[in-house]
């Protein structure tokens, strides 16, 4: 083997001269004449039969050439200039198509790097796809959870799984306490959680049961980031004890690298959670621990069988919920991927089909542009096979220009793909998963070549395949008539996809458009916004966090220029974080309200300042006064729109309500003593939900509880000097009173457009690529009507010295073109009608067939579409038909 | 014309070998050998030899050597490598195997 390949290699760089063969062959002639005059032929008669007898030098010097190992690189080579010359005689179709592929791979390659992972590939867990997150849902919470309750009873009593594990709802900040400190993530998980993922440690080993039982042993898995960058892959970190917010904890192993939780948060530290049944049962004012549920399913059993196993549970469990909410509560049960990607998903698949759609126009582009070379070409490719080409070799030879092509555009696209990825990464909202570790996927770049290869390929080969016919020398293209039609029905289906493009993304970005536009409710001008979140530590107490919160209320009050400042625990637009539902509202000398159970109302606790620094009107009553703040009392301000729904006909001042009796009967009244205009407050696209203010006094017990959210505190801040100034001041007044606090600073504008980054990524990229669609679609149109000109040229030449003016000529080419048009307007409407449905809960404020839109994107394709065949039709009409007629 | 009979596929591959098996011999004697051994039936044209002689020596199965002919001039001479031989054996085979079924399928018809 070896040594047939060091043959091979010995007479590829030696190539043998063509004289050695040369004179092989003449001594053999030699020979032969020798032997022919030795059988008594005279020399000439001896010298022609021995070339009769031989057969054609040039045929046994071409075999001898053949044999040779290596010599389908010659042709290759042979093929490759040849098509590098065809191609520079052609620089403009060239260039046409290689941007046109840059454009379709690129597009193509960019986005399936970003939705992959959001589509696609499997989870990293074994099976994965037999992991479900399973729970309740109700209308404050729509993420599934359970609570310590019910969990033990479910998790003994169910039925379609393997296995059911949980971690807390909360995962926990913690600090790292030795060494170089570190703040982490610390989720808490059950001893089963990993084995039910399928996940085994990749350095030591996980939970054993007795570290999940009360009073176990302090232990932690840590996470393979942490074990590179603190132990530097030390295995001598196994066993070892740290310190973590100041307590040992004993590492016993490590989590693989590409381990991540199911709802994709940050883990450095894993802790088992301890699995008290009775005290957890207890806690939480006796509902028990929230905690997300996921659980992996038997083999063969679907989501939707499980839901329907879970069904006896799911009734068992509602008895015990409250009456009032009982029908607010429902079971869900999904795949840990629909889980994990929400609803990124419909934007994932709305992108890809965009991108395909262009790469679809692109190939469409491209075919078109080859079969229009490949009927030019008719002539050369008869000439060359009069010649002598083998079909074989004519069909190599388009091949391997296909594959030139191919490559020039995937180098260009793969450079284009990478630029995209980096805008994708730069305006990527942060609800979509993984954008921070997308990277362009080479398996996708080698299919979109292939893709671009196959249409290539395949169009090209068209002309070399049919038997070039003697008629061809002449030059009078007949056949390429049936690639015109081909091309035209390409053109029609490229602009029917750019309809349905330009459809898409007009209605995203005029929704996005009335998202950004539409009224909040208050003012967003001038006014910066500081957000302070309070580590658990070292503000453990209610009172620590009042305090701390009020000196910076304080302190920035007495800034330069600052008008007014406020503090509130969450801003509008985005929803607050408590809330109620509607019937849980006890009106003082009313019976319980019986309907809305489903209807949230979100609350907020603000300063008194909080009104006036939003410039939020109070229409009835008054807002909270600064002597409030040491009232006995407490007091709330309902949003118009609460005030109507509880008090339709009555004045809602100086009314008494209680907003939580059903969780805590024994939670205290408030006292009505204004109502306030309505303001945005469900995100930018949710509905105006109703709404309570609730003042925050000087009293300890109104800024604590609530967990997390209670640490957190936003400040609004209005002031005259420029928001650059006033972020400065707000950091350094931070700093002031604990540098290590991390302070989150933005305009309130800013806050609100982050809101809308995912309608704007949808909107932006849609419409980029509809633009692309646009452009390549055109060329098309454009391509094909200056073809068939150039076809007829003529054609045209004899009609206009039969007398045709040059309006018949116009008229003759754009009747052809608005065919077209009219054609592919009319199959994109259609499709578009159909397509726009699956954006409908994209859209806001405009509906999915909304006539406007329509009309727009029709009238920009008509102008478009007919500027493109003007120019073709117009040097139609400019033939000189002495000239056109002598053409032959 | 002289009596010409199609050679089977690579039937002329072994012809050259087993011609080359009784020593280094150039181009035109292989051709002259084969047509006097099988009396002038089988009719080498040259437009085949040469490139199957090259093509046998690209795969290593037979050497060639400049040399000097019987009449003193410069001829390329080929002669069978280890490997060509061992490849002989092999065709060899092969051929007596396809000839002794060919045989035994076409008996039948004779007899009957």
């Amino acid at each position: 083997m070896l040594k047939r390949f060091l043959t091979h290699l010995r007479f590829l760089v030696a190539r043998r001269a063509h004289d050695e063969v040369d004179e092989e062959l003449r001594f053999h002639l030699d020979q032969q004449i020798g032997a022919n005059i030795a059988a008594g032929m005279s020399p000439n008669e001896a010298r022609r039969q021995a070339l009769i007898s031989f057969g054609g030098v040039g045929k046994s010097r071409e075999g001898c050439r053949e044999a040779r190992p290596g010599f389908w690189m010659e042709i290759l080579a042979q093929d490759v200039r040849y098509g590098i010359r065809g191609f520079q005689r052609n620089p403009i179709f060239t260039l046409t198509i290689v941007v046109t592929l840059m454009l379709g791979i690129g597009a193509t390659a960019a986005v399936f790097s970003v939705v992959d992972r959001i589509l696609f590939r499997a989870l990293p867990y074994a099976q994965g796809d037999r992991l479900v997150s399973v729970g309740l849902v109700q209308s404050m919470e729509t993420q599934e959870f359970m609570l310590g309750g019910f969990y033990y009873d479910w998790r003994r009593n169910q039925q379609p799984f393997e296995s059911m594990t949980s971690e807390g709802a909360v995962t926990r900040e913690c600090d790292l306490t030795e060494g170089s400190p570190a703040q982490l993530s610390c989720p808490t998980v059950e001893v089963n959680f990993l084995p039910t993922l399928g996940v085994s440690p990749v350095a030591g080993r996980n939970f054993l049961p007795e570290e999940g039982r009360p009073g176990g042993p302090r232990v932690a898995l840590i996470s393979y980031g942490l074990w590179r960058t603190h132990y530097n892959r030390d295995p001598g970190a196994l066993n070892k004890t740290i310190e973590i917010d100041g307590k040992p904890v004993r590492v016993i192993g490590v989590l693989p690298k590409e381990f991540e939780m199911p709802r994709l948060q940050a883990a450095d530290v894993v802790f088992p959670m301890t699995m008290d049944e009775a005290a957890d049962r207890k806690s939480n004012s006796g509902i028990g621990g929230p905690k997300r549920v996921f659980a992996r399913l038997k083999p063969g059993v679907s989501v939707e069988q499980a839901y329907a196993q879970l069904g006896p549970l799911f009734e068992q469990t509602q008895k015990w919920i409250p009456a009032e909410i009982r029908s607010n509560f429902r079971l869900k049960v999904r795949s840990l991927r629909d889980r994990q990607m929400q609803d990124v998903r419909l934007t994932a698949w709305v992108l890809l089909g965009t991108a395909l759609a262009v790469l679809l126009i692109a190939c469409a582009n491209v075919a078109s542009l080859l079969m229009a070379r490949g009927a030019a070409r008719h002539r050369e490719l008869a000439v060359r096979s009069a010649l002598g080409a083998s079909r074989g070799r004519l069909v190599r030879q388009a091949l391997t220009e296909a594959a030139l092509l191919s490559f020039a555009g995937a180098v260009t696209g793969c450079a284009f793909a990478e630029g995209l990825l980096h805008v994708f990464l730069a305006m990527a909202p942060a609800s979509v998963p993984y954008i921070g570790r997308v990277q362009l996927d080479l398996r996708i770049v080698c299919f979109t070549i292939a893709l671009s290869f196959l249409c290539g390929g395949l169009f090209g080969l068209v002309p070399a395949l049919q038997r070039p016919r003697e008629e061809m020398l002449t030059g009078r293209t007949l056949v390429s008539i049936s690639h015109a039609a081909v091309r035209q029905w390409l053109v029609v289906a490229q602009i029917a996809a750019s309809v349905i493009l330009l459809t898409g993304a007009a209605l995203l970005l005029r929704s996005f458009w009335s998202l950004e536009n539409q009224q909040l409710g208050m003012r967003e001008d001038n006014t910066v916004t500081a957000s302070v979140m309070l580590g658990e530590r070292t503000y453990s107490s209610a009172a620590s966090k009042m305090a701390f919160f009020q000196q910076l209320a304080t302190r920035l009050r007495f800034g330069p220029g600052v008008e007014v400042v406020s503090v509130s625990d969450s801003l509008p637009p985005a929803d607050g974080h408590g809330g109620v539902r509607y019937n849980e509202i006890l009106v003082s000398g009313r019976p319980h309200i019986t309907e809305g159970a489903g209807t949230v109302v979100r609350n907020r606790l603000v300063s008194p300042e909080y009104f006036r620094a939003l410039d939020i009107p109070i229409v009835r009553g008054a807002s909270f006064r600064e002597e409030d703040l040491n009232s006995n009392e407490r007091l709330a301000i309902l949003s118009q729109r609460l005030a109507e729904m509880l008090f339709p006909a009555q004045n809602p001042i100086g009314q008494r309500l209680n907003f939580e009796h059903v969780s805590f009967p024994e939670s205290a009244w408030y006292t009505v003593v204004g109502v306030a205009a309505n303001v945005k407050n469900g995100g930018l696209t949710g509905e105006q939900t109703p709404e309570y203010y609730v003042l925050r006094r000087n009293r300890a017990d109104d800024w604590g509880g609530r967990g997390v959210w209670g640490q957190t505190a936003t400040f609004v801040v209005r002031s005259s000097l420029t928001q650059e100034e006033t972020a400065k001041w707000i950091r350094s007044q931070v700093a002031a009173l604990d540098p290590t606090l991390p302070v989150d600073v933005a305009t309130l504008r800013q806050r609100v457009s982050k809101l809308a980054d995912q309608p704007r990524f949808q909107a932006t990229l849609v419409a980029f690529f509809a633009m692309v669609g646009l452009v390549l679609a055109v060329i098309g149109l454009y391509g094909v009507i200056a073809f068939l000109v150039a076809q007829r040229t003529q054609e045209i030449g004899v009609r206009m010295a039969l007398g045709a003016a040059r309006t018949d000529i116009l008229r003759l080419v754009m009747r052809r073109s608005l065919r077209l048009i009219v054609a592919g307007l009319a199959v994109g409407l259609v499709a578009a009608l159909a397509a726009s449905r699956v954006l409908s809960s994209l859209l806001f404020g405009v509906g999915p067939r909304d006539p406007v839109t329509y009309g727009a994107v029709t009238m920009v394709l008509m102008v478009v579409a007919v500027a493109a065949t003007l120019v073709p039709a117009r040097s139609a009409s400019k033939v000189d038909p002495a000239v056109a007629l002598r053409s032959e | 014309m002289p009596p010409t009979s199609d050679l089977l596929q690579g039937t002329l591959d072994l012809l050259i070998l087993k011609t080359l098996a009784s020593g280094p011999m150039h181009g035109w004697g292989v051709a002259q050998r084969i047509q006097q051994v099988s009396r002038d039936a089988l009719q080498i044209g040259q437009g085949s030899l040469y490139p199957a002689l090259h093509r046998l020596e690209y795969r290593g199965w037979i050497q060639a050597e400049w040399g000097a002919s019987e009449n003193n001039r410069r001829a390329k001479f080929y002669s069978l490598t280890n490997i060509g031989r061992k490849q002989l054996k092999t065709e060899l085979g092969d051929w007596e195997r396809l000839t002794e079924a060919i045989a035994l399928v076409l008996k039948p018809a004779q007899e009957g």
